[in-house]
């Protein structure tokens, strides 16, 4: 399962029909400075580097009022690009959240908003609808087609009139009150002058009498949009055809992918679950299971806690089958932080539950078990580390592994996309800019400019990919 | 379309109809007033053709007529966007042609026509093709799609299309 085909979508669609969106007023003068035009597609590509993110901090990360940055998300949601979620919440729940982005993309650090706040706030997430976006996709192509085909072949449309002395407009509807007796013609109720056949809205604008040279020259300027549209957007036609059979990524509404983004989190983390301090504060201390203690974030949501249980108990299971180049990944983690393994996983869990963790923590058995579990993980470590160096080597050989980070999925291998969020993060500015300088590169002339940006698009993933190797 | 319905109405009976042959009456007085009108919900009431159940008859204060609830089935035809119809020319001028399939008007404008067919005023004005083959003109019949419907509450107005595959002229009258 790949999300790259499916952000790739999303970027040709964005720069097809959201290039020209501009988050001003019709009324309001577009000089050359406030011209925003293209935020729209920077704001899309931006989410496509993203799950679901807090609005405030996306606008932060683009640079962008949150005010402006909502308008844009309203005009996605209402095009059903998006999926947002409002909530009010306390700094508590914003926490939540930071940990599950903290589980996705590890360089950033949550909980800005520290304890300060008791009060509830309402905060807005957003995340893109990858089976929406594929099916808006493709239904608007459908509109767009067949549109101009029916006005090509003159198919159900209702005719207009309009009377040129008073200005008044009728359709064929109104035929019957329309006819007159003394001529052939429609006269209008009003004046009692003769209508004329109004010429289709696509076409030529002039109130012409319709007669067949204006009609073939309306035909040959549809029959030339429609082809002019299939050349440009032929691009975004392959890739709906390419899409069309892939599992499309789904990231559930905004609890469930938080539930799962930090359970995922924790499993990279690492084994250290078992002596997290924070196990005990859903009263699973003094009993012989350690690695309960990964439930511990779920405290939240105090009504789901057995199902969560379980959820994150299949995700810790799921980290020992996983592959070894999954198992790098997290290896990469856990060198680093080998020698404080204790305090990497102690931030994490105080944040959540800072007071409880001490005091019931320290029982005797507890102390035993933890020795045994550390002499143990040290042998774990030391077995994968000597793993990854093998494939650290094996890797460094071939370099066109390109494939690797598409082939890991969501929602099977989150722990896989910690690496490759942060990385995105770090990449940020630079990517922010390229996008924001195609549009602008390509405005001035066509109506869709799909084509000279595919290019684009491609180069920044393999930016990606190489960048990831580097550090691996 | 064709439906066959069940529909209710009261009727108002005036006193003078009160006999042995008061449902005769009834029923014969609910014909005149039902066949031929239109609703804007069911369409065109084409036939009644049978009673359900006539309900207890409630007189009126003051003036003595008397109110029968009563339940009756019928058939109704009301055009949809979309289907085919055959119906017959009325009326031919440079703006397209009008026909008739029962009580509904249909309008067909000149660009929904086929653009090989070209007007030809006269006192016969009709549509014709540059071979002369098919003719268009006042009592043809032709086969028509309905594209677009307006329905009021007591009318229902059509415009259609013969420029699609199959439809067109079924019987020219000159011919026949």
């Amino acid at each position: 399962m790949s999300i790259e085909p499916f952000n790739r979508l999303v970027k040709l669609a964005a720069r097809a029909f959201y290039d020209d969106v501009t988050t001003k007023g019709d009324n309001q003068p577009k000089t050359g400075r406030g011209d925003n035009r293209g935020i729209a597609v920077v704001v899309l590509d931006a989410l496509t580097r993203r799950q679901w993110v807090r609005e405030e901090d996306l606008a932060k990360e683009l640079k962008l009022h949150s005010k402006q940055l909502r308008r844009i998300l309203r005009l996605f949601e209402e095009e059903k690009l998006v999926t947002r979620d409002h909530r009010r919440e306390t700094a508590k729940g914003a926490k939540i959240y930071s940990a599950a982005v903290a589980a996705t993309a590890d360089t950033q650090t949550g909980g800005k908003e520290g304890e300060e706040k008791i009060k509830l706030h309402t905060h807005s997430y957003c995340c893109l609808d990858y089976a929406q976006i594929y099916d808006v996709v493709r239904y608007r192509m459908h509109r767009m087609k067949k549109k101009i085909k029916d006005e090509l072949e003159d198919k159900n449309t209702v005719q207009e009139y309009v009377c040129p002395g008073c200005g008044k407009r009728y359709n064929a509807l109104d035929a019957l009150r329309l006819v007159s007796l003394e001529d052939e013609y429609f006269h209008c109720e009003r004046c009692n002058g003769e209508l004329v056949a109004e010429s289709d809205k696509l076409a030529v604008q002039d109130v012409g009498d319709g007669d067949d040279n204006a009609r073939r020259r309306r035909r040959e300027k549809l029959k030339d949009m429609l082809q002019k549209m299939e050349v440009q957007l032929k691009p975004l036609m392959e890739q709906l055809n390419r899409v069309k059979d892939m599992p499309i990524p789904e990231f559930g509404s905004l609890q469930a992918w938080e539930a799962r983004a930090s359970a995922a989190g924790r499993a990279v983390n690492g084994d250290s679950g078992s002596n997290d301090p924070s196990k005990n504060s859903q009263g699973y201390g003094g009993t012989p299971m350690p690695f309960l203690g990964e439930t511990k974030v779920e405290v939240a949501f105090s009504g789901l806690d057995g199902k969560e249980d379980v959820k994150s108990e299949s995700a810790s299971t799921s980290l020992k089958v996983l592959p070894p180049w999954m198992i790098k990944q997290g290896m990469n983690l856990t060198k680093e932080q080998r020698g404080e393994v204790k305090q990497e996983s102690k931030p994490d869990g105080s944040s959540a539950q800072p007071e409880f963790s001490d005091d019931k923590k320290s029982t005797v058995e507890n102390d035993d078990k933890k020795k045994i579990q550390d002499e143990y993980l040290k042998a774990y470590y030391a077995a994968l580390y000597k793993k990854q160096q093998e494939l650290e080597e094996a890797a460094k050989k071939q370099q066109e592994l390109s494939d690797i980070p598409l082939a890991t999925g969501l929602s099977d291998s989150s722990n896989r996309q910690v690496g490759m969020k942060a990385k995105r993060d770090d990449n940020e500015g630079e990517d922010d800019i390229d996008w924001e300088e195609a549009p602008v590169a390509g405005n001035t002339t066509e109506s869709y400019k799909v084509n000279d940006l595919n290019v684009e698009a491609e180069e920044s993933g393999d930016d990606e990919d190489d960048v990831d190797w580097e550090e691996g | 379309m064709f439906f066959h319905i069940v529909l209710e109405r009261n009727m108002q009976l005036h006193p003078r109809h009160f006999g042995r042959n008061l449902r005769e009456n009834l029923v014969s007085k609910l014909m005149k007033d039902v066949e031929g009108t239109c609703s804007g919900r069911h369409g065109f009431v084409v036939a009644i053709t049978g009673i359900e159940n006539v309900g207890k008859g409630l007189i009126r204060d003051g003036t003595g007529f008397v109110t029968f609830p009563v339940k009756y089935q019928c058939v109704v035809f009301r055009p949809f966007k979309g289907e085919i119809l055959e119906a017959a020319v009325t009326m031919v001028n440079k703006m397209g042609f009008f026909a008739e399939t029962g009580p509904v008007q249909i309008f067909v404008s000149n660009h929904l026509i086929p653009d090989d067919m070209e007007f030809q005023s006269g006192d016969m004005p009709n549509y014709t093709t540059s071979d002369g083959s098919v003719k268009i003109q006042k009592d043809s019949e032709v086969r028509l799609k309905i594209i677009g419907t307006r329905v009021d509450a007591t009318e229902i107005f059509c415009i259609g299309t013969i420029k699609d595959d199959f439809l067109g002229v079924i019987n020219d009258p000159t011919t026949a």
